[in-house]
C-alpha cells in the first residue's frame, strides 16, 4: 500500500515535471492513432454511405459484417497482421513488422468497421429529403454524397471520436505489431503493460493516468457532439 | 396547343406489392400550369418525384421530340431541366445565400456570372434583408421562398411544387402566389399539388384529379 502511495507521488513528479520519456510515449501515440483515424474516416464514410443509399444486392449482408467485425479481438488483429507481415510472411518483403507504420494499419482495420457502422447509422437517420434537395438542384452524386454527409457531421464526429477513443486504448494491436521498443513503437498501452509486469508502477500509473484523462475529454465531448446533432435533427 | 415539352406515359408504381399509380400519363406544356389534386396518400408526391426522377417507377415511358425513350434510359438526362420542391422545403445548413447558390456551382455560368444572378435572385423574391442569416433558423414562409428562389435562379424548365401552400399563413400564401405567377410568365411549365383550387386562382391552366391511382381531368 505504502509502495503503491510513493509510486502514485512518482507519477504526479513525472507528468507535473514533463517528464520527457513518459510524454514522447504519449506523443507517440497520438501519432500513430491520429494517423489511423485519418487515414481510415474517409474511404469509411464512402462505405458508409454507400451502404446506407446504394440498393445493390447483397447490402445487408455487408452491412452485417461490418456489425460483426466490430466484435473482433484486438488480439486477432494482430495475429493476423502479423502473420501477413513477418519474414516469411505474404508480405514480409516489405520489412513493416515492429514499426509504427504496421501499428497505424493494425488501428486502421480496428476503427474501419466502427467507422462504418456508426457511419451508417448517422447516415441512415439523414432526412430524405437531402439527398433529393441535392439531386434536384442538380448535383453530381459525390457533392450529393458531401452534401448529406456535412449535414450529419455531427453524428459522423461522434462515430470517428469512438473510434479514435477505442485506438488509442488498444493494446493487442500495438504489442503484437509494434513491439513495444523504446522511442520507436512504445506507446501509452504497450508501456503501462511493460511497465506493470516489471513492478515498475510510477510510470505506468501516469501514463494510465493521460489515458483515463483522455477518456473522460472524449466522453464529454462526444456527450456534447451527441447534442449539438440532436438539434440539428 | 403547342407540342408538349414531355410527355409521361404509362407511369406505374408500386410499393410492396400495392399499386399507387396505374398507367398515369401527363403532358407538361411549355409555359403551362397543371394542379394535381387528390386525397392524402393518392399518389401525389409520388407521381411529381417519378418525373423528378428521385423516385424509381416500376413502369413508364417518357417521350419528347416525338420520339418514346423508358424512363430509365433517359430521366437523368431530362431531370437536370426539372426541379421538385418539397411540400416542406429542407434548407441545407448554412446560410440563406448558400442555399440559393447551391445549384449554380453546377451550371456553366462563370464566377462574375454566378455572383450577378444570385443577386438578381436575391432581389427577386425579396430576400435580400436575410441573405446571410442561418436559413435553418428563419419562419415557414421565408423558407418556402428560399427554396422557391433556389429553385428558379437554376431556370428549370420544369418545376414541380408538392402543396407549396399547405403550411403557409395568408400572407406568404400571396407572396408565393405572386412569385409562381412570376415563374409561371418566364415561360417555365409548372405542375403543382394541392387539394384547395382557389388558392391557385389565375395560375392554373389544367385541373387533374389522381383518384385510386388513376388520373381523371
Ligand atoms: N417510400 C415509400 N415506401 C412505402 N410506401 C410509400 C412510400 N412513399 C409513399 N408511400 C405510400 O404511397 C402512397 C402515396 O403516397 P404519396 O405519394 O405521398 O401521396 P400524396 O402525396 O398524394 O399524399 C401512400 O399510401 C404512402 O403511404
Ligand atoms: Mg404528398
Amino acid at each position: 500500500m505504502e509502495g503503491m502511495l510513493i509510486s502514485t507521488q512518482q507519477a504526479l513528479h513525472m507528468l507535473l515535471t514533463g517528464d520527457s520519456e513518459l510524454w514522447s510515449i504519449v506523443m507517440l501515440s497520438f501519432s500513430v492513432s491520429f494517423k489511423a483515424i485519418i487515414l481510415t474516416t474517409p474511404p469509411a464514410m464512402v462505405v458508409a454511405y454507400s451502404l446506407a443509399n446504394g440498393n445493390f444486392p447483397g447490402n445487408k449482408i455487408v452491412l452485417a459484417v461490418f456489425n460483426s467485425l466490430l466484435s473482433v479481438p484486438t488480439v486477432v488483429i494482430g495475429l493476423l497482421l502479423y502473420v501477413l507481415l513477418t519474414r516469411q510472411g505474404p508480405f514480409g518483403d516489405l520489412r513493416l513488422l515492429f514499426t509504427q507504420t504496421a501499428m497505424v494499419i493494425g488501428q486502421m482495420m480496428l476503427c474501419f468497421p466502427i467507422l462504418v457502422a456508426l457511419g451508417y447509422a448517422a447516415i441512415n437517420a439523414a432526412d430524405r429529403r437531402v439527398k433529393e434537395t441535392s439531386i434536384t438542384l442538380g448535383a453530381p452524386w459525390w457533392f450529393t454524397m458531401l452534401t448529406v454527409l456535412y449535414e450529419v457531421r455531427f453524428g459522423l464526429l461522434a462515430a470517428v471520436l469512438t473510434g479514435f477513443g477505442r485506438i488509442i486504448s488498444e493494446v493487442g494491436i500495438s504489442m503484437m505489431v509494434g513491439g513495444n521498443i523504446l522511442g520507436y513503437t512504445r506507446n501509452i498501452t504497450t508501456a503501462i503493460a511493460l511497465e506493470t509486469s516489471k513492478g515498475e508502477f510510477a510510470q505506468g500509473i501516469a501514463l494510465g493516468i493521460v489515458l483515463l484523462l483522455l477518456a473522460f475529454m472524449l466522453t464529454a465531448f462526444l456527450t456534447y457532439v451527441q447534442g449539438k446533432q440532436e438539434i440539428t435533427a | 396547343m403547342s407540342e408538349p415539352l414531355l410527355l409521361f406515359r404509362g407511369i406505374e408504381k408500386s410499393f410492396a406489392g400495392n399499386q399507387i399509380l396505374k398507367n398515369v400519363n401527363l403532358s407538361i406544356y411549355p409555359g403551362k400550369c397543371i394542379l394535381l389534386s387528390g386525397k392524402n396518400g393518392s399518389g401525389k408526391s409520388t407521381l411529381l418525384k417519378i418525373i423528378a426522377g428521385l423516385e424509381t417507377p416500376s413502369k413508364a415511358e417518357i417521350e419528347f421530340s416525338g420520339k418514346s425513350h423508358s424512363w430509365k434510359s433517359v430521366i437523368r438526362s431530362i431531370r437536370k431541366n426539372i426541379i421538385y420542391l418539397h411540400q416542406q422545403p429542407y434548407l441545407l445548413s448554412g446560410t440563406v445565400v448558400s442555399n440559393v447558390a447551391y445549384g449554380l456551382r453546377f451550371t456553366h455560368l462563370n464566377r462574375t456570372q454566378r455572383s450577378d444572378s444570385l443577386k438578381e435572385a436575391l432581389e427577386w423574391a425579396g430576400l435580400a434583408d436575410v441573405a446571410n442569416k442561418q436559413a435553418k433558423t428563419l419562419s415557414g414562409g421565408v423558407q418556402q421562398r428560399v427554396a422557391f428562389t433556389r429553385a428558379w435562379i437554376l431556370k428549370p424548365k420544369v418545376l414541380l411544387l408538392d402543396e407549396p401552400m399547405a403550411n403557409m399563413d395568408y400572407e406568404s400564401r400571396m407572396q408565393a402566389c405572386d412569385l409562381l405567377k412570376r415563374m409561371k410568365s418566364e415561360g417555365m411549365s409548372i405542375v403543382v399539388t394541392g387539394h384547395d383550387a382557389d388558392i391557385f386562382d389565375g395560375l392554373t391552366d389544367k385541373h387533374f384529379h389522381l383518384t385510386e391511382g388513376k388520373l381523371e381531368s
